[in-house]
């Protein structure tokens, strides 16, 4: 019999984005087993299945999740939080890794424009919290914990169909925010060459048609670069996003899933929630990260979906032999439903709350 | 006492100016006054301060949301400055039940996000003391604190007497009326006001609104259904009536004094409550004739009852002409008023105030 915790996160509300399919699986486990897990604020219509609470006082501790944004929670809300929870019961989930020095990377990718922006999210980081916690297995600053803390949920994988029923062959779900070199560099000069091989594939996501009217204004310009004549060109179908509680049933829709991650979350060892749902939808999943990585989160068997050196002749091998590959994603399955579930995950997190190191390990 | 105050600045918005006037009788009084922060460049009239342990008393002076600091200084803050020594000035009675009067509203959930018990529950938490500027409160936990007042060493022009006074006011003005304020919860009054002296503005001289939202319905007010900020571009160009972007608070009284006529406008809902402006007392510094258009027992509370000339009457053409007619009159009332003002509702008087509710 385990003592209930009830734990808060404070959040910024994305339907189609973030942290929110975590939130969702932790809340709906909470309950299960006897935890009570809910997200600040009132009610929102488009998030039906996410238990919000605005009784701080009822809380053990809160959560605080931050992404890209810094100033996301109102003033208001914020000053009710921090007046109400104790610095001690207050923990931060860095989810992007904005809590560690400049990181730019071959002048493109990066986690802040200046040392002054640096500066402003770390000062406000120890302002809020004592502790801090980064989905990584190998933070870089000491006073980090790591916590992965988006896990697979076995019981949420979607019915298997026939793999010939299937109308799109590669599918990518994912916004287009610091992916267009990768996808630019790598994976469009693969598909170019073996084009005739595959039927319908689609890109599903924001900014794969256009970059955001904002994007200059907030200086960003080159994370959401994007050449869409040439998706065109090579008859790539791009799609709206979806909410995350359809994006398993998205991906179940194609043969192949391709997951590729923006490079300062791979160089950081970041994981998202992506890194599992793709395991979860009925599909064949392929990675675009590093293959030492792959096995650390998925196990042995990871190393085989991974999309690395030559791209090309692994799609086709993956058209080629399914069957030798879905075998592959069944033991990564296995290995996430032992060392990545959501049971694990909430475990780790509780157990991190409570001050003891999270017993994250790779398996 | 060391006193934080906390707010979000603006030059030509919210509590700008009274900040600055408390900062300035501060040192004479023997307090120190800084604004919570990092040192703005924009505002050299003020001291800035992070250092939060070194103060008595945090003072959250709130109109809206952004008034709270963003991270990292509200955790700082919050964590370094005990619940006990804080104390909201809640300028725009957002502690209150919901309320609506006409199109205003103290709490609406689309404008910003949060909902009435929202604010109630934030304050609640946030500070031990909630003061609001009105003589009547309607919660039995807020306190009285009229927080705006006025500077008798600001007034434009000091005069000895309503015939000298009325001298300079006789002089060339560049506007006949003027209102210097944002389009936000005061077309309706402003409407009415314009339409009763349009069959005399050739008379007055030219007429300006001064703020912003004045020229058009702001985009964002369209998008979002709100009303306050309507306004009829047609018929302000029927009677000549210029518009003009916001000006600094530094400005306001030197634009105000080639003003003839000033009208004091306030929100309805603040009408409602009895809440006061840093408008109310500003306006009587210049070398303008102040109208009162706020109600007269709020206006009589304020201002004494020498105030009565000054209260529009339901013709506001004749009251007008009137005053074209006998200047002098009206400027008896005004200079008694000044004397009210100075006597009752001086910086120093308020600051003193302030200090011994905080000391209770």
């Amino acid at each position: 019999m385990h003592t209930p915790v009830n734990i808060l996160f404070v959040m910024e509300r994305r339907v189609n984005a973030g942290s929110i399919q975590a939130l969702a699986n932790y809340i709906q486990l909470g309950k299960k087993i006897g935890h009570t897990l809910a997200v600040y604020g009132n009610p929102d219509p488009q998030l039906s299945e996410i238990y919000f609470s605005n009784e701080v006082h009822l809380f053990d501790y809160v959560v605080f999740i931050f992404e890209s944004k810094l100033h996301w929670v109102s003033g208001l809300q914020l000053a009710h939080l921090l007046t109400i929870v104790p610095r001690s019961r207050r923990v931060i989930l860095d989810a992007d890794g904005m809590y560690n020095p400049v990181i730019a990377l071959d002048g493109y990718d990066r986690n802040h424009a200046s040392e002054r922006d640096r500066q402003r999210w770390v000062s406000s980081y120890e302002a809020l919290a004592d502790r801090i916690v980064q989905p990584t297995l190998w933070p870089c600053q000491s006073r980090v914990q790591s916590l992965l803390f988006y896990g697979y949920d076995s019981r949420g994988r979607a019915v298997q169909t026939s793999w010939h029923a299937k109308r799109v062959d590669i599918m990518h779900v994912g916004h287009n925010w610091w992916r267009w070199r990768e996808v630019s560099e790598r994976l469009l000069p693969a598909i170019e060459r073996i084009r005739g091989a595959f039927g319908d594939i689609c890109f599903v996501g924001l900014w794969w048609d256009a970059p955001p009217v904002w994007a200059a204004a907030i200086g960003q310009d080159a994370a959401f670069s994007v050449n869409s004549q040439r998706l065109r060109e090579l008859g790539i179908r791009v799609l709206p996003a979806v909410p995350y509680r359809d994006v398993i049933s998205t991906m179940s829709k194609a043969r192949i899933n391709i997951m590729t991650q923006r490079p300062l979350f791979r160089r950081l060892g970041l994981v998202t929630s992506k890194y599992f749902e793709i395991f979860s939808a009925d599909t064949l999943p392929l990675i675009m990260i590093e293959p030492e990585h792959a096995e650390r989160i998925y196990g042995p068997s990871g190393r085989d979906l991974v999309l690395h050196d030559d791209i090309a002749s692994k799609l086709v091998d993956v058209l080629e032999r399914p069957k030798k590959y879905h075998e592959v994603v069944q033991a990564v399955r296995r290995h996430l439903t032992t060392h990545h579930s959501y049971e694990r995950r909430l475990h780790e997190l509780i157990e991190m709350l409570d001050g003891h190191q999270p017993a994250v390990k790779a398996g | 006492m060391k006193l934080l105050l906390i707010s979000k600045l603006a030059r030509s918005s919210r509590a700008i100016n009274t900040i600055t006037q408390y900062s300035r009788v501060a040192g004479e009084l023997g307090h120190k006054i800084a604004v919570f922060g990092e040192k703005q460049l924009d505002f050299p009239e003020l001291q800035f301060s992070l250092d939060v342990p070194a103060f008595d008393i945090a003072i959250f002076i709130v109109y809206m949301p952004s008034d709270f600091p963003d991270l990292p200084y509200l955790a700082s803050l919050l964590d370094g400055m005990p619940k006990s020594r804080r104390v909201i000035i809640d300028c725009s009675g957002r502690y209150n039940e919901t309320i609506r009067v006409e199109h205003d509203f103290n709490h609406l959930e689309k404008m910003d996000g949060h909902q009435g018990w929202e604010w109630i529950e934030a304050f609640q938490s946030v500070a031990d003391r909630i003061l609001q500027p009105t003589l009547t409160p309607r919660r039995d936990d807020v306190g009285s604190f009229l927080f705006h007042g006025y500077d008798p060493e600001g007034v434009v022009h000091p005069v000895a007497s309503a015939a000298e006074a009325t001298q300079h006011w006789s002089r060339s003005k560049k506007y006949g009326v003027a209102y210097v304020g944002n389009n936000w919860q005061r077309w309706t009054q402003v409407q009415r006001f314009l339409g009763a002296i349009g069959p005399i503005h050739q008379k007055l001289g030219p007429i300006a609104l001064v703020g912003s939202d004045w020229k058009r319905r702001p985009d964002w007010a369209v998008q979002m259904g709100i009303k306050g900020a309507d306004v009829d571009p047609e018929f302000l160009q029927q009677l000549d009536v210029e518009t003009g972007d916001a000006i600094p608070f530094t400005e306001l009284p030197g634009f105000l004094s080639n003003v003839r006529f000033s009208p004091i406008f306030q929100r309805p809902l603040f009408n409602e409550l009895g809440l006061v402006t840093n408008r109310m007392f500003e306006t009587f510094i210049a070398n303008t004739i102040p109208l009162v258009m706020v109600p007269e027992s709020l206006a009589e509370s304020i201002y004494g009852s020498a105030v009565r000339p000054l209260l529009p009457t339901n013709d506001i053409g004749s009251w007008l002409r009137d005053m074209i007619r006998n200047p002098e009159l009206y400027w008896e009332a005004i200079l008694t008023v000044r004397q009210h003002l100075t006597v009752h509702h001086s910086y120093r008087q308020r600051l003193t105030e302030l200090i011994a509710v905080l000391g209770r």
